[in-house]
């Protein structure tokens, strides 16, 4: 059943469904979606705010931490005041004022093998918007199970980049994989790098919910906002992949 | 026959600053070799003590992952060699 659109959201979303791309039955197609994303600190703000501005009708927010001082030079969801509280709350609040529209749930949950495929089911999206690869791996291998379409990110100083993954059609994230990467807790990074990255992620997930677009599947795009340059890569599926090799194309569209 | 080596920020410390440098080599390895030559604090920043390549270390030729056995894959002149580093902050 196609979620109906009230005057105020018509009017909310006025400038974007007068995108051609999108329109009102584009507009009609976010609203019933439903986006994970993982990790609500540098990359999972920017994206959490502008896809609920976009009006993504719900979004499920994942992560254990709670906010302490030295977060808030990036993670821009959460404020002088919530230093100490858990950061999907302090989140939710602001994306609830933001967009009384959008759905918001939380987990303070830490994403585990054992519970990723059921943390993650029933959504459209997957964000990764993770610090660490250990936890990336496993998500992305829920998304693969599950047919979810993940969007990888991740930062370092002033550098980013992203990959989206299809399930069954597009490189993974473990198709490059040559062994564990061990990742320390504390990474440089400057607000503006997660900004951009985040906001990437959202614009690929808005696109895979429209159907409209180009997604950066089997390319892996590279920002060093110190020069200002952006570099493509290809890549390309793994056929030993222990984690997509078997999956056969088109499983997923 | 030059081959292009251009040099991830984080190894830049190990090569006098240097973003890019011409090298010669029939293969992805032997133009690292001489990158080690001339560098040889980029040793232990690309290899772990069995001389295999560290895992977050990552290696496109002409723009294409060069996964998997990078060191072992051809070039000729005029190509060009990034090697980068996996991110994961978030």
């Amino acid at each position: 059943m196609k979620p109906k659109l009230c005057a105020e959201e018509l009017e909310r979303y006025d400038r974007q469904i007068y995108i051609q791309d999108i329109g009102p039955a584009g507009q009609e197609k976010l609203k019933k979606a439903k986006i994970f994303i993982c990790g609500v600190g540098g990359l999972g703000s920017p994206a959490a705010i502008y896809l609920a501005a976009a009006g993504i009708g719900e979004i499920t927010l994942v992560d254990y931490d709670e906010v302490v001082r030295s977060n808030l030079n990036r993670q821009v969801l959460h404020h002088e005041a919530d230093i100490g509280r858990r950061k999907v709350y302090s989140a939710k609040e602001k994306l609830s004022k933001l967009n009384a529209h959008v759905v918001v749930t939380t987990g303070c949950d830490a994403v585990t093998a054992q519970n990723a495929k059921r943390l993650v089911s029933g959504h459209d999206v997957i964000i990764d918007a993770l610090d660490n690869p250990e936890t990336r791996y496993i998500l992305n291998k829920a998304a693969l199970d599950l047919g979810i379409v993940f969007i990888h990110g991740a930062v370092n100083g002033f550098e980013g980049r992203i990959m989206t993954v299809i399930p069954g059609k597009s490189t993974c994230l473990r198709c490059l994989y040559r062994g564990p990467v061990i990742s320390t807790p504390k990474f440089p990074v400057i607000g503006v790098a997660p900004a951009v990255i985040g906001v990437l992620q959202a614009t690929e997930a808005i696109k895979y919910i429209l159907g409209i677009g180009e997604l950066l599947t089997d390319r892996l795009l590279t920002y060093d906002g110190l020069k200002l340059k952006w570099r493509e890569f290809k890549v390309r599926k793994n056929p030993k992949c222990d984690h997509c090799g078997r999956m056969q194309e088109g499983r997923q569209s | 026959m030059t081959i292009k080596l251009n040099i991830h920020k984080t190894h830049r410390q190990y090569t006098d600053g240097l973003e890019t440098l011409d090298v010669a080599g029939s293969t992805i390895g032997a133009c690292i070799d001489e990158l080690i030559h001339r560098f040889p604090a980029m040793k232990d920043a690309l290899f772990d003590g069995k001389e295999k390549l560290k895992n977050q270390i990552e290696i496109y030729l002409n723009m294409e992952s060069a996964y998997p056995d990078e060191l072992k894959k051809k070039v000729t002149a005029g190509d060009e060699i990034y090697i980068t580093v996996m991110l994961t902050g978030g």
